[in-house]
C-alpha cells in the first residue's frame, strides 16, 4: 500500500497577482483578471479581454534581480521563475537542492511570445544582434531548464506538453515519480505567456469571446485566453510530517485518458470526459457522492462546456453537483491551467468556500445542472479538478482535506 | 454565377488540399459535410478563411458559417449578396 | 524498477524506413549537411481525409506508430507516450509566417492544430480507439528517454500484461537549420555525413531527423530484447556521466567486460567529444564501440535510432562496418549501452540486454 502524496507549498502567478493570499481575495471577492492587455503587442488588443499578468517583462526580471532589456529571458521563463521563486522562498532552497527532486514542467509554446516578435530576424540573413541570445528559446524546455539553472538545482527533468492538460499531467506525473522511489520530492506545474501566435490560433477555431467568457451558459461564445504559472510540492505524507511541513492537500486520485473522438473536439455526449473522472475517482477510492466541489475545465466553448456538463450529469446521476469554472478569473492559461486550478481547488478547501462561476446567467438548454456563482461556505472534504486539452488529452485530479 | 460556382470549386480543392479533385467531381447541391465531400470542422473553418481572404466577407460565429458552407449553391449565393471583393 | 520488454521497434530514417526489412543495406551519405528521412508509403496507415491537411512530421509519427503496432500484433495500445524536441516546425513556421504576412487577420487553423506537440498522440488515439494513458514529453535531448522511462514506469505499475507505444519524432527545416547555424550548431563547410567521424577536430555536427517507435512490454514472450534502466542526465559532468554509467551495470549485475556494444552518439563536434572519450577509454577489450549519428544526423531524438540500431544488432549478432569504430572480443552480443549526448548539455544512457 503506498503513502499518500501531499501538497506542502505552492507558488502562484496570473492575472490576479502574485500568491496565494491575492488569488483568494479575487475568487472570494469575485474580482476578474480580464481586461485588454498593455503589455502584449498585437493589433486585437482593443478586440480581446485576456487574462494577462500585470507586470512589464522588466518588471518581472527586476523582481528577479535579472538584467532588464533583451536578456535572453522570455516571458514564459519569466512568469515560471516568479510563481517557482514563491514556493522556493515559502520552503527553503536547501531542501530542494539536498534531497532528490523532480522538476515536471509544462507549456505550449515555449518562448514563442519573444521568438515571434523575432522571427524575421531569425531567418534574414542578420548573423548578429540581440535576437541571437534567443534562438534556442523557442522549445518547451527551455523554462524548464531556466527554472533549474537560476536556483542552481539539479533535479528529475520533465518538460510536458499536452495543450490544456499539461500541468494536470505535471502533477500526475510527479505523484508516480515519489511512488516510484525515483525522487523524494516533486515540484509540479506549468506556465504559458500571452503571444500572438496563441491568440491568433484559437481566434483561427473561432472560440475565442472578445467579452468576458461565461462557462456553461446558455450564450457563451469561447475562451479568453490568459497567462502564468503555478508550482505545487508534492512528498510523501511522512516526509512532509518529519520535517513539520504545513499539508495543504492529499493529492487523492489522478487519471489521464485519451477522448480518441477528434483532433480537437471532444466527444459530443461527454464519454471521454466522464470516462477520466470516474477513473479519478476509482484511483482515490472515492464515489462521486464523496466529491462536494468540482473545478471544472469550463473554458466557455461550444464544444467543452457541452460536453463536459454532460458528463458531470451523468457522473453525478444522483445529485446536481457543485461545480464551476474559474478561467473568467484568469482566462484560460493553457498549459499552467492545470496547476493553477488544482491551487485554486486547494485554497476552496482549505477555506471551506466554493468558486464562484462569474459571467453565469442563463442555463444550457441541453443541461439540467447550473454552475455555483458565488463563494459560498460549505463543507468540502474532496475536490475534483479537470483539464482537457487538444488531442482528446484528458487529465482529473482529486484533491482531498489532510 | 456559374463562373463564381467553378471558381469557388477550385478555391475549395486548393484551400482543402482535395488532391486529384476536379470542379466537374463536386455537385452544386451536394451536401460538403457529412456524407458528400465527408468534410469536418475543421474544414468548415478553412472555408470561412477562404471566403474572408477572396471575397472579403468575414464570418464570426461557426455555427452561422456551418450554414453558409451547407454546399456550393448556398456559398455560391451568399458570396454573391455579401462579397465586398 | 523491473525491466521491460521490447517487443517490435522500427523507424523512419535518412537510412531506410520502416518498409524496408533489411538492415543499412544501401547506406545514404551525401554533403548537403542535412539528412532528410526517406519517406514510406503514408497513405498505408492514414485515411485519404484526414492525410489531405497533414504535414510531415505528422505523417511520419502516425505511420512509423502504426507500423510499430501491426508489427507487433497490437492493434489497441494500453497507452501512448511520445517524446519531440521541437514537434511540428513546418506547422509552426507555416502559421508564424502567415501570421506576420496577414497582419494577424483571416488565418487558417490546420497549421496551428498541427502545431500543438501532442497532435501526433492525438490522432494515433484516434486511429487505434485507445482511451489509455496519453502523454508527450517535450525536453529537447530528453524527450525520447522520458516517453521511454515514463513506459517503463507505467508497465511497472500494473500487474496486468499492458503493452504502451512509445515513440519520437523531429524534424528539419530549411529555415531551422539556417538558423541554428547562427549560433554555431553545424560544421562550416558541411561534411560528407560518413566523414563525420573523422572530422571530430572541429566544432559543429550536421542536422538529421527521424521517427522511431516501438512497442514496450511487461510480458516477456516473444520480445526482442529488454529494457533495463534509463538514465537522463542534464548539464551532468563527464564524472557525473561516468558514475552513472558504473551505477545503473552495477543495479543490473552487468560487469564492464559484460558489455559487449557501446553504442554512441559521437556528432563530431569537437566540443561534445569528451564524454565519449572518456567512455570508450574506460570500455575494456571484449567492448565493440559503436557509432550512428554520421547515419541520421544530429537531432533531439536521435536515441530512438540509436535503441532501433541496438534491437537490430541483437537480432543479427554482428555489427555492420559502417556502425564500427572498434571491433571487440565478446562473442555474442546480449548487452548493449548507448551512451548519447545532446548539443543542448543532456546526456543520456539506456541499458538493453538480449537473451
Amino acid at each position: 500500500m503506498s503513502e499518500r502524496i501531499v501538497i506542502t507549498s505552492t507558488g502562484i502567478i496570473s492575472a490576479l497577482g502574485i500568491g496565494e493570499e491575492q488569488h483568494w481575495h479575487a475568487l472570494a471577492n469575485k474580482k476578474t483578471g480580464l481586461k485588454y492587455p498593455v503589455h502584449l503587442t498585437t493589433r486585437h488588443a482593443s478586440e480581446f479581454l485576456l487574462g494577462e499578468v500585470d507586470l512589464s517583462n522588466d518588471e518581472l526580471a527586476a523582481m528577479l534581480d535579472l538584467p532588464t532589456g533583451d536578456n535572453g529571458y522570455t516571458r514564459t521563463t519569466l512568469l515560471a521563475l516568479v510563481a517557482m521563486q514563491e514556493l522556493v522562498n515559502k520552503t527553503g532552497l536547501q531542501l530542494l537542492q539536498d534531497e532528490p527532486l523532480a522538476l515536471v514542467n509544462a507549456n505550449t509554446v515555449g518562448g514563442m511570445c519573444s521568438v515571434e516578435d523575432m522571427y524575421p530576424d531569425f531567418i534574414s540573413d542578420k548573423q548578429d544582434g540581440s535576437f541571437i541570445k534567443y534562438i534556442d528559446t523557442l522549445d518547451c524546455a527551455e523554462s524548464t531548464l531556466n527554472i533549474a539553472q537560476y536556483f542552481k538545482i539539479k533535479p528529475f527533468t520533465a518538460t510536458i506538453s499536452t495543450a490544456c492538460s499539461s500541468s494536470a499531467n505535471s502533477i500526475m506525473l510527479g505523484s508516480r515519480l515519489i511512488q516510484q522511489g525515483i525522487v523524494k520530492r516533486a515540484v509540479c506545474g506549468g506556465c504559458d505567456a500571452l503571444s500572438r501566435f496563441t491568440l491568433n490560433g484559437f481566434n483561427s477555431l473561432k472560440n475565442v469571446d472578445k467579452e468576458a467568457s461565461r462557462p456553461f451558459d446558455q450564450t457563451r461564445f469561447g475562451l479568453n485566453l490568459g497567462e502564468g504559472a503555478g508550482y505545487l510540492l508534492l512528498e510523501n505524507e511522512s516526509d512532509a510530517v518529519a520535517r513539520g511541513a504545513t499539508i495543504m492537500a492529499v493529492l487523492s486520485g489522478y487519471s489521464n485518458t485519451n477522448d480518441a473522438y477528434h483532433p480537437t473536439a471532444p466527444s459530443p455526449d461527454g464519454d471521454g470526459a466522464l470516462m477520466t473522472m470516474q477513473l479519478a475517482l476509482q484511483k482515490a477510492k472515492l464515489s462521486a457522492d464523496d466529491i462536494d466541489y468540482v473545478n471544472a475545465h469550463g473554458t466557455a466553448t461550444i464544444n467543452n462546456d457541452a460536453s463536459e456538463g454532460k458528463a458531470l450529469q451523468r457522473l453525478f446521476a444522483n445529485r446536481k453537483p457543485v461545480f464551476s469554472s474559474t478561467k473568467p478569473f484568469t482566462g484560460h492559461t493553457l498549459a499552467a491551467a492545470g496547476s493553477i486550478e488544482a491551487i485554486f481547488s486547494i485554497l476552496a478547501m482549505q477555506n471551506q468556500v466554493s468558486l464562484p462561476n462569474l459571467n453565469y446567467r442563463t442555463k444550457m438548454d441541453e443541461l439540467e445542472i447550473e454552475p455555483v456563482t458565488e463563494a459560498e461556505q460549505m463543507n468540502i472534504n474532496h475536490v475534483l479538478s479537470n483539464s482537457f486539452g487538444f488531442g482528446g488529452n484528458n487529465v482529473s485530479l482529486v484533491f482531498s482535506k489532510p | 454565377m456559374e463562373e463564381l460556382k467553378n471558381t469557388l470549386k477550385l478555391q475549395i480543392i486548393e484551400s482543402l488540399n482535395l488532391e486529384g479533385m476536379k470542379p466537374g467531381d463536386i455537385d452544386d447541391s451536394a451536401p460538403l459535410f457529412g456524407e458528400g465531400l465527408g468534410l469536418d470542422s475543421i474544414d468548415s473553418l478553412e472555408l470561412m478563411v477562404l471566403l474572408e481572404r477572396n471575397y472579403g466577407i468575414k464570418i464570426e460565429d461557426a455555427r452561422e458559417g456551418r450554414k453558409v458552407l451547407e454546399s456550393v449553391e448556398s456559398m455560391a449565393a451568399y458570396i454573391q449578396e455579401h462579397r465586398t471583393v | 524498477m523491473k525491466p521491460v520488454y521490447i517487443s517490435s521497434i522500427v523507424v523512419t530514417s535518412p537510412q531506410q524506413h520502416f518498409e524496408d526489412d533489411g538492415f543499412l543495406q544501401n547506406v545514404f551519405g551525401d554533403d548537403s549537411g542535412c539528412l532528410y528521412v526517406k519517406e514510406p508509403n503514408y497513405r498505408k496507415y492514414i485515411n485519404p481525409v484526414a492525410i489531405r491537411r497533414m504535414s510531415k512530421l505528422l505523417k511520419m509519427g502516425i505511420s512509423t506508430g502504426m507500423n510499430a503496432l501491426e508489427r507487433a500484433g497490437v492493434q489497441q495500445p494500453d497507452a501512448i507516450i511520445t517524446g519531440t524536441g521541437r514537434g511540428s516546425m513546418v506547422d509552426m513556421e507555416a502559421f508564424l509566417l502567415s501570421m506576420i504576412e496577414m497582419e494577424e487577420e483571416a488565418l487558417t487553423p490546420t497549421s496551428f492544430i498541427q502545431s500543438t506537440y501532442n497532435s501526433v498522440n492525438g490522432w494515433l488515439a484516434l486511429q487505434t480507439k485507445s482511451n489509455g494513458y496519453n502523454q508527450t514529453y517535450v525536453n529537447r535531448g530528453a524527450s525520447f528517454e522520458l516517453a521511454l522511462f515514463d513506459a517503463q514506469m507505467l508497465l511497472n505499475e500494473t500487474e496486468e500484461a499492458q503493452t504502451a507505444l512509445v515513440g519520437c519524432f523531429d524534424e528539419i527545416t530549411p529555415d531551422y537549420v539556417r538558423v541554428k547555424g547562427k549560433i554555431g550548431y553545424w560544421k562550416e563547410p558541411a561534411p560528407a555525413n560518413l566523414e563525420l567521424l573523422q572530422k571530430a577536430d572541429t566544432p559543429g555536427t550536421i542536422a538529421g531527423e527521424g521517427a522511431a517507435f516501438l512497442t514496450v512490454t511487461n510480458n516477456k514472450e516473444n520480445t526482442l530484447c529488454s529494457l533495463l534502466c534509463i538514465k537522463m542526465l542534464q548539464d551532468a559532468t563527464t564524472d557525473e556521466v561516468v558514475h552513472h554509467a558504473n551505477e545503473i551495470l552495477t543495479e543490473n549485475n552487468i560487469s564492464l567486460a559484460d558489455i559487449d556494444v557501446l553504442l554512441c552518439g559521437m556528432n563530431g563536434d569537437v566540443n561534445q567529444q569528451e564524454v565519449y572519450t572518456t567512455m570508450i577509454g574506460k570500455a575494456v577489450a571484449n567492448t565493440s564501440i559503436a557509432a550512428f549519428k554520421h547515419l541520421c544526423g544530429e537531432y533531439d531524438t536521435s536515441s530512438g535510432f540509436a535503441t532501433w540500431i541496438a534491437a537490430k544488432l541483437f537480432e543479427l549478432q554482428e555489427i555492420p562496418e559502417i556502425l564500427t569504430v572498434k571491433r571487440g572480443r565478446h562473442e555474442r552480443i546480449k548487452n548493449i549501452l548507448i551512451v548519447n549526448h545532446y548539443i543542448l548539455n543532456s546526456t543520456s544512457l539506456i541499458l538493453l540486454q538480449a537473451e
